[in-house]
């Protein structure tokens, strides 16, 4: 473990939102002005402006094809499905009730459809190695080491983006998905309960034991700013 | 120290979430400002959730925006385009539908010029197999040798009995070689 600065960084974050993922007042005012913007956007393509729709699903079209390929896996499914759902969110438009977020919309679509797919191909693509029976217990981290933030950098390198690809196979698809929802799209707690069905405890739930499992899968390759090489094959998986 | 390590791991997600209350926040960052292996944890798990949010992670890959927005764009004009679409899909399927049914017909024509000819043959007067003649024909009633005779066929053996033509070659009769067969024998003067 290198040396420990009780003034380094983590105090130092603490004034700010932690890891800016917190929701607050000034991304209350952006998403404001982003769904009345939408709105517009809407009203415009329902009067016949079809051409505006690609202005408006280009924000989603990252968070749409992340869901997909966090849960098919595969990445031509992954498209394959981003395509259908976009269409699909274009015919049904009219349907489009407002009551959330266009993008919330949008990502409803997408897991009704990638559970869809999954079930026609009938057969496992994820490999979860976690233990879903224990949702609600503790989780205790198994790996102590600094990890000092990651410069962005790092994530040129392809052999990492795809090692935080990997390490959500790991997962079960429950903390997977909520991870996603909320730390990649990043909906609210509440959008992410309504979108799962689920209540907002077990969402926190859940988030915990994601991005817990997450660390300690990806500490041991990512810990000194991601320098040295990854350890991710070789991992012990801290739940077993 | 005022909370235990199981407690801040246990809080952890909802600290970096911003979902504690203000009291239960202060009681981890006094835990975190004295405690290295919570703040690694903290740290890490705040690396985990920057790492994700990067747009270059979990991105779509090459070609994508352009093939979804060519989907797209064919979707979207749906007016000339689908139309040409469909006429051209039309016009496909005409031309399948047209190439099929050549090729039936030359089927028929082929199967007719080669079956035809042998029907013709089969039915031409003389031949075994044909009825070369008309009305009633002989058959015998005292041997199994299912051969049908014109009435006073020599060759006719046993006692005859009488049936029409197309019944003797319905149950199998075949016609006499020599009273109506083209292998008629020689008539005798």
């Amino acid at each position: 473990m290198a040396d420990w600065d009780p003034s380094g960084s983590v105090l130092a974050q603490r004034r700010t939102p932690v890891c800016a993922t917190t929701v607050g007042a000034e991304n209350d005012t952006r998403n404001d002005r982003i769904r009345s913007n939408e709105e517009v956007l809407i009203n415009r393509i329902l009067e016949g402006e079809k051409d505006l729709f690609l202005e408006l699903i280009r924000p989603y079209q990252r968070t749409v094809y992340a869901t997909l390929i966090s849960m098919l896996g595969s990445k031509e499914d992954a498209e394959d499905v981003t395509q259908d759902v976009l269409l699909k969110a274009l015919a049904r438009l009219q349907q489009f009730r407002r009551e959330s977020a266009f993008g919330t919309w949008l990502i409803q679509i997408a897991i009704n459809e990638a559970r869809m797919r999954k079930r026609k191909m009938r057969h496992g693509i994820m490999f979860p190695l976690t233990n879903g029976a224990d949702e609600d217990g503790a989780y205790v981290p198994k790996e102590f080491a600094d990890w000092r933030e990651i410069p962005s950098e790092a994530l040129e390198r392809s052999e990492i983006r795809e090692a935080l690809a990997k390490a959500l196979t790991l997962l079960e698809e429950h903390y997977r998905l909520a991870f996603i929802l909320r730390d990649v799209n990043e909906l609210s707690i509440t959008e992410t309960a309504n979108i799962l069905g689920i209540t907002r405890g077990a969402v926190k739930t859940r988030l915990r034991r994601a991005r817990l499992m997450l660390r300690d899968i990806l500490s041991p390759g990512l810990q000194q700013g991601g320098q040295v090489g990854l350890a991710f094959k070789e991992v012990r998986k801290p739940w077993e | 120290m005022g909370i235990t390590c199981e407690e801040v791991w246990r809080d952890i997600s909802d600290y970096v979430d911003d979902e504690l209350d203000p009291k239960r926040r202060t009681a981890l960052e006094e835990h975190f400002a004295e405690c290295r292996h919570c703040a690694a944890v903290l740290e890490g798990t705040c690396n985990v959730i920057r790492l994700y949010r990067d747009v270059r992670v979990l991105a779509p890959p090459k070609g994508f925006h352009d093939r979804l927005h060519q989907r797209l764009d064919e979707t979207l004009n749906l007016g000339p385009k689908e139309r040409i679409h469909t006429s051209r899909r039309a016009v496909l399927a005409w031309g399948l539908a047209a190439a099929a049914a050549a090729s039936l017909g030359f089927a028929i024509f082929s199967a007719k010029r080669t079956i035809w000819p042998r029907l013709e043959h089969q039915n031409r007067p003389g031949s075994p197999d044909s009825p070369a003649v008309t009305g009633l024909v002989a058959v015998s009633q005292d041997t199994d040798d299912k051969v049908y005779h014109v009435a006073g066929c020599s060759h006719l053996q046993g006692k005859p009995k009488f049936l029409p033509v197309e019944e003797a070659i319905r149950e199998g009769y075949t016609s006499c070689v020599y009273c109506i067969g083209k292998a008629r024998p020689k008539q005798k003067s």
